[in-house]
């Protein structure tokens, strides 16, 4: 790939293939993240212990964590978000001169995919690498619920929350409408109108967990919460024989 | 209702057009007062703007140059851009216009170099058809004997697609389809400008008209014979994967041939041709 003259005959021969990559990726294995992502995090609907024993359970992958999400989430992630600028650079939206439902839908899908990057940087930045500079605290996965409750507490951040978790679930929904056709699943008109309910129908139960989760996070006592994560954790501990005796707090 | 009509009916039709007079050189708006009658289309209103010679401020101006030739919507010459739509000069009715506002816009098609005026050149259109073998494989003087038997759930499947008048206005409305305009250089020939332009628009997508060739020809009894170098081209550079699903194509087409199943079904096509040149070779 040193060879300047080679990489874009590289792209346009394999175009094809980059480019329904680039549509499975969408689904799998980004868009089933997602899925796992939001029913996950709405789980603090019920309570911060089930909350944290979800999180405990991801976490139990130890030291093969950061592997499994570099490959399955990042990478993936990263390729989408590429290959899919590409995409936006190379079009010409034209919804003022038609505007009809399926191209607004082109537009948006554009757009959310834009606002959904720009976010999901933001949201790993935030809770995941740095924390404090990005407006809140770094997940804790040990407090899982308090620390995540703690960064969504100013409203902005949870406005700004609100906007990528709505255009993230819209991306993914309506991507599935268009993927269905890419791949040539639905063709008729009349299948891709019951595709479209199928898409709605994900749109709303995705995009109702995703806001319970945002909705619950803060609605979270952090104090009561960070006592049961506590308990949680000495338990852990003490099952794993590093820590017979719980310290005192 | 027709006397409701005639009593409000204006004197004169104010329209815009977008004129340019040679390739490549600035385009600049120029404004008409067409005397109305009852009945008019955009070609009548580009002939009275023919026979006025004056634009509206009583200036002489040459006539503003199109395209067209059956009048019927059936030959796909006279597309342009009527109040920002794409669509048929001969078929879009002044009456209909005036109730989308008190003028009426007229601008060349934005996604084919200007020639003139309202006049685009559409080779890339033609280009497209070529690169997908959009015909029947019959070359030769020999007698082929009776063709295959088509059934008629096939032939109905078939006919809306053969329908298509290469008009562009599919392609005018698509956003992934972008203009491509090249311009001949001093000390190149003719054939050799071709050929660059040819292999520039060879990089461009085939668009929506020419996937739905494609996809009438593949279910042809004798065109399915190519069926692979079909799929061939729609699987390189500038293929089906440049879709973006945004359907104007069909929201557009003045022939409504259902464009938009013929790209899904060239979008499984491609999923099975993928897997066989995966595993089959």
């Amino acid at each position: 790939m040193s060879d300047r003259e080679s990489s874009p005959s590289f792209l346009a021969r394999h175009q094809f293939l980059i480019y329904r990559l680039f549509s499975l990726s969408g689904l799998i294995p980004v868009g089933a993240f997602l899925v796992v992502h939001l029913l996950t995090n709405a789980s603090v609907l019920a309570g911060p212990g089930s909350f944290q024993s979800r999180v405990d359970l991801i976490h139990s992958l130890g030291p093969l964590l950061v592997p499994i999400e570099w490959a399955f989430i990042f990478l993936p992630m990263l390729f989408h978000a590429t290959v899919g600028f590409i995409i936006i650079a190379n079009g010409m939206p034209n919804v003022g001169s038609y505007p009809y439902v399926s191209n607004v839908r082109y537009t948006l899908q554009r757009a959310t995919g834009m606002i959904a990057f720009a976010f999901i940087v933001w949201h790993v930045l935030q809770l995941h690498w740095l924390g404090t500079p990005f407006g809140g605290g770094k997940f804790d996965p040990h407090h899982a619920s308090s620390s995540a409750a703690t960064a969504l507490q100013p409203m902005i951040v949870a406005i700004l929350y609100g906007i990528g978790i709505l255009s993230t679930v819209f991306h993914f929904a309506n991507g599935l409408w268009t993927l269905g056709i890419t791949w040539g699943l639905w063709t008729s008109p009349a299948a891709m109108r019951r595709a479209s309910w199928i898409s709605v129908a994900v749109g709303v139960v995705l995009g109702g967990a995703g806001l319970g989760a945002l909705a619950g996070m803060r609605a979270v006592d952090i104090a009561e919460a960070r006592a049961i994560e506590t308990r949680m954790d000495d338990v852990k501990k003490m099952l794993e024989g590093k820590d017979t005796i719980p310290e005192e707090k | 209702m027709i006397q409701l009509v005639e009593s409000s009916a204006p004197r004169s039709v104010r329209v815009r057009v977008l004129r340019q007079d040679a390739p490549g050189e600035e385009s600049y708006w120029q404004h008409f007062d067409v005397p109305y009658e009852p009945n008019m289309n955009v070609i009548s209103v580009l002939q009275k703007i023919a026979a006025l010679a004056h634009a509206e401020d009583g200036q002489p101006v040459p006539p503003v140059a199109w395209d067209c030739s059956c009048l019927e919507e059936v030959c796909g010459s006279c597309t342009m851009l009527i109040n920002g739509r794409t669509r048929m000069a001969c078929s879009a009715l002044v009456d209909n216009l005036l109730d989308e506002g008190d003028e009426i816009e007229l601008r060349p098609m934005t996604k084919f170099p200007v020639v003139r005026d309202l006049c685009v050149d559409r080779s890339r259109l033609f280009r497209s058809l070529e690169r997908v073998k959009a015909w029947v494989p019959v070359d030769g003087s020999y007698d082929h004997g009776p063709g295959p038997r088509v059934s008629p759930e096939e032939q109905e499947d078939a006919y809306p697609l053969a329908t298509c008048i290469s008009c562009g206005c599919c392609l005018e409305a698509c956003p992934q389809f972008t203009k491509i305009e090249m311009v001949r250089r001093d000390d190149e020939s003719q054939e050799a400008f071709e050929q660059r332009r040819r292999e520039a628009f060879d990089e461009g997508f085939v668009g929506p008209h020419a996937v739905s060739q494609a996809m009438l020809f593949n279910a042809h009894p004798i065109g399915k014979m190519i069926a692979d170098e079909r799929m061939e081209s729609l699987t390189s550079q500038g293929g089906i994967q440049m879709c973006g699903n945004a359907q104007n194509c069909v929201a557009v087409c003045p022939k409504h041939i259902p464009l938009t199943r013929s790209i899904a079904r060239a979008g499984r096509a491609a999923t099975v041709w993928a897997i066989k040149k995966l595993f089959d070779r």
